[in-house]
């Protein structure tokens, strides 16, 4: 028994081991500074992805994962969605095939996207009341409640954007024996029956993927999951909390939009600030912005105060740090 | 939409006055110039050798007019511009070759006084009387300019030289921070770039626009470089042959000046590497601000400075004419044409900090650009160079006085016209200034 345990423990500390080595490659070799973050970023989502399948095989109680990260999300925001959600590695995976196509995205006008925002509130209290509203309805017959209401309902709505595309279990997608799987995917199955469940599923996947081909990480816009991590942020007493922070220096700012224009969650926060934190609940730590900034300085990621990422002169081949 | 016949402004002078006033003011300027770069060689004794290349594009009457002409004698087009706000990256694109042509001749301003009357702004004039006479090559080799109807004297300026030459203008909105000005501003640069495949005939490919950015990248590189460079304290460069390499920037072939400097850059380094500086180190270090100083003649307040007893060190500027000319690269997110466009056209409105803009705050970003200047080349005073005649600058004195008193960094008002009859009495100020900075200095 336990030297299963040694050997899970060993095979986890190789995987992370080899992460390490990898981020540490990328910082080291990369010497174009206007793409060092996002293959950084790129990496880590391919490891978390691999990471939440092995996390997967291990344990059914994926709720406990959820509240540690909900925990966490207090002190670093949105990381969670930037860089380790295995959906949003999907949709930046589409971003560069549509790169490859090169075609152009359509930006979201500012105004919906901050209706959007709260909208994403309005879907979160909607799918935790549920059970409360339709649970002492009596006729579970009804297909309509049974839809609606269903075992860990909310749950599995707040744990979707985490499944990796190849799961350990039995699936509703089947492939050459390999179980596929897809972000809300056994939510669909479980409630669609038999016949509709491969449908459904291949429509919401195709529709979320075709609209990420257009709208940058476009399902992070009504995703309940991100509301729930940016929740609390939202409050004004609990602002003091996160230990991570965008932190802009006013001076060497000189307003050029390339912030604006860079980023994936179109995020106008970072620009329009004067100077000092960016507090704003939709952004999610990307750093397109850190990286795309020209100032030296201007954009920095604090943890804990300490500076992590800084905006860098990126004309200037970088030296190794 | 074509220029009506006839001309609306021009006072024609005789064909011959012309060509006499043309021929002593170009021999005037050509003679100046000489004994411009003779002074700052002797201000500093161990100038790299680089600089002589600088000094040669400095004199534009002789190699850089020729190459030119050669240049048009091939096909090539040239299009001019008078402020910062024409893209040069679509310029280079369409395969034509930019020129910047406002002026600092200080015997043209007589001649634009009979069109423009003496309260306008003296750059403003002396391009108007270098147009009269056909002074400056780079109006005169232009195939069509590009103006920016900033200030009232350079709106009225297009006015004037659309009798000479087609006159395209850019109609920055002032209010830069406004999403429906970004989409203006994009629509104005777009009926550029038509115009300019149209003079062309080389269509703007997303390709050769790609190239035209990464061209303009590496003159970013070098000019930001040399910028980092007078950061060092002791200074390892002077601050007029900076000045001088900024400026060539304008009108020099991009690629080549960016080679040149890139060169340079590295003598400097190799030079701050040995301690091996350009004046002791005790010497005040000043930055001018306002109102561009222009080659050759408006070298007049950047000569006062380094030749004055005691002596300071130019170690920033804040003209359009000089730091702010190339220090914002154009940042593109992916490399499809509409991005690449935006990317330009938001790069050309949106950084700069000219007073011609405002805000809900006023023009804050001029402010915030001055103290992070101040900070990181450690400057111990500033001179505010206003010309008679520019409200703009003017005006923000007072606003700029108050952020610097914050700081305690300390402010000289001064204003000049293009005379070089106030040289002694504009010393006399200047020295006292800077005697005032070094005694700060040693405290």
């Amino acid at each position: 028994m336990w030297l299963q345990v040694v050997s899970e423990i060993l095979k986890l500390t190789v995987f992370a081991g080899l992460t390490l080595a990898g981020i540490l490659a990328i910082l080291i070799w990369k010497k174009d500074l206007k793409t060092k973050i996002t293959y950084m970023r790129f990496l880590v989502q391919a490891a978390s992805m691999v990471a939440f399948y092995l996390l997967f095989s291990y344990t059914t109680e994926l709720l406990l994962i959820l509240a540690a990260i909900f925990v966490l999300s207090i002190f670093w925001g949105r990381l969670f969605c930037g860089w380790l959600c295995p959906f949003g590695f999907y949709m930046d995976l589409t971003a560069v095939v549509r790169k490859a196509f090169k075609a152009r995205y359509w930006n979201i006008p500012d105004k919906l996207n901050k209706a959007l925002d709260k909208l994403r509130y309005a879907i979160l209290a909607f799918f935790l009341c549920l059970p409360f509203m339709l649970g002492p309805i009596e006729p579970w017959q009804w297909p309509l409640v049974k839809f609606l209401v269903g075992p860990f309902k909310p749950m599995s709505v707040l744990l979707s954007p985490v499944e990796p595309l190849v799961i350990p279990w039995e699936s509703a997608v089947k492939l050459y024996g390999i179980n596929l799987s897809y972000p809300y995917a056994s939510v669909i199955a479980y409630y669609s029956g038999e016949k509709f469940a491969l449908l459904s599923i291949t429509i919401f996947a195709f529709l979320t993927l075709a609209s990420s081909f257009v709208v940058r990480r476009f399902w992070c816009r009504f995703c309940p999951t991100g509301a729930t991590f940016s929740a609390l942020n939202r409050f004004k007493p609990f602002s003091w909390i996160p230990i991570l922070r965008l932190h802009k220096v006013e001076e060497k700012c000189t307003k050029c939009g390339i912030c604006r224009r860079v980023c994936p969650a179109t995020v106008t926060e970072v620009y329009d600030r004067k100077g000092g934190d960016i507090k704003t609940s939709m952004c999610m730590l990307c750093l397109r912005c850190v990286e795309m900034c020209p100032y030296e300085d201007c954009l920095r990621l604090n943890l804990a105060g300490k500076t992590v990422f800084r905006s860098r002169n990126w004309l200037e081949p970088s030296k190794i740090e | 939409m074509e220029a009506s016949a006839g001309k609306k402004y021009g006072v024609e002078l005789p064909p011959k006055e012309a060509e006499e006033l043309r021929k002593a003011m170009k021999t005037a300027s050509a003679k100046l110039m000489n004994e411009y770069v003779e002074r700052m060689r002797k201000a500093w004794p161990n100038r790299p050798k680089v600089m002589q290349y600088f000094d040669d594009v400095a004199r534009f009457f002789d190699t850089r007019e020729r190459e030119l002409l050669k240049a048009k004698e091939e096909g090539k087009k040239v299009v001019g511009y008078t402020c910062m706000f024409a893209p040069i990256e679509l310029i280079l694109a369409a395969g034509a070759i930019p020129v910047r042509v406002a002026c600092g001749v200080y015997d043209a301003v007589k001649l634009g006084n009979r069109i423009v009357p003496v309260e306008v702004c003296p750059v403003v004039r002396s391009t108007v009387g270098a147009g009269m006479v056909d002074l400056s090559p780079f109006i005169e080799l232009s195939d069509a300019l590009i103006t920016a109807l900033t200030c009232d004297g350079m709106t009225k300026l297009s006015e004037i030289l659309s009798d000479k030459k087609p006159v395209w203008t850019l109609n920055p909105p002032r209010l830069k921070d406004a999403p429906q000005s970004t989409r203006f501003w994009r629509e104005e640069l777009k009926t550029v770039k038509t115009k300019l495949e149209k003079l062309t005939g080389t269509k703007i490919t997303a390709k050769g626009l790609k190239s035209a950015i990464e061209i303009m990248h590496r003159a970013t590189r070098a000019f930001k470089r040399l910028q980092e460079i007078r950061r060092s304290n002791p200074p390892v460069i002077m601050g007029r042959d900076a000045m001088l390499v900024n400026q060539t920037a304008m009108w020099d072939d991009i690629e080549r000046w960016t080679a040149k400097t890139e060169e340079l850059c590295m003598e400097l380094e190799k030079r701050a590497g040995e301690k091996v500086w350009a004046c002791p180190p005790d010497t005040p270090r000043v930055m001018l601000a306002g109102s561009p100083a222009i080659w050759p003649d408006n070298w007049k307040l950047p000569n006062i400075v380094e030749e004055a007893t005691p002596q300071g060190v130019i170690v920033a500027d804040e003209f359009c004419f000089g730091d702010r000319f190339l220090f914002d690269p154009v940042g593109v997110d992916e490399w499809t044409m509409e991005d690449m466009f935006n990317a330009v056209a938001e790069r050309y409105l949106l950084p700069s900090t000219c007073p011609y803009f405002t805000s809900e705050d006023g023009n804050e970003d001029r402010v915030n650009w001055l103290i992070a200047r101040i900070k990181e080349r450690r400057v111990d005073g500033v001179i505010y160079h206003v010309f008679r005649g520019c409200m703009l600058y003017a005006i923000e004195y007072m606003r700029i006085k108050r952020a610097l008193d914050k700081i305690n960094v300390p402010v000289y008002y001064l204003d000049t016209d293009y005379t070089r009859e106030d040289v002694g009495q504009l010393k006399t100020r200047v020295e006292a200034f800077l005697e005032m900075l070094k005694s700060r200095v040693e405290v």
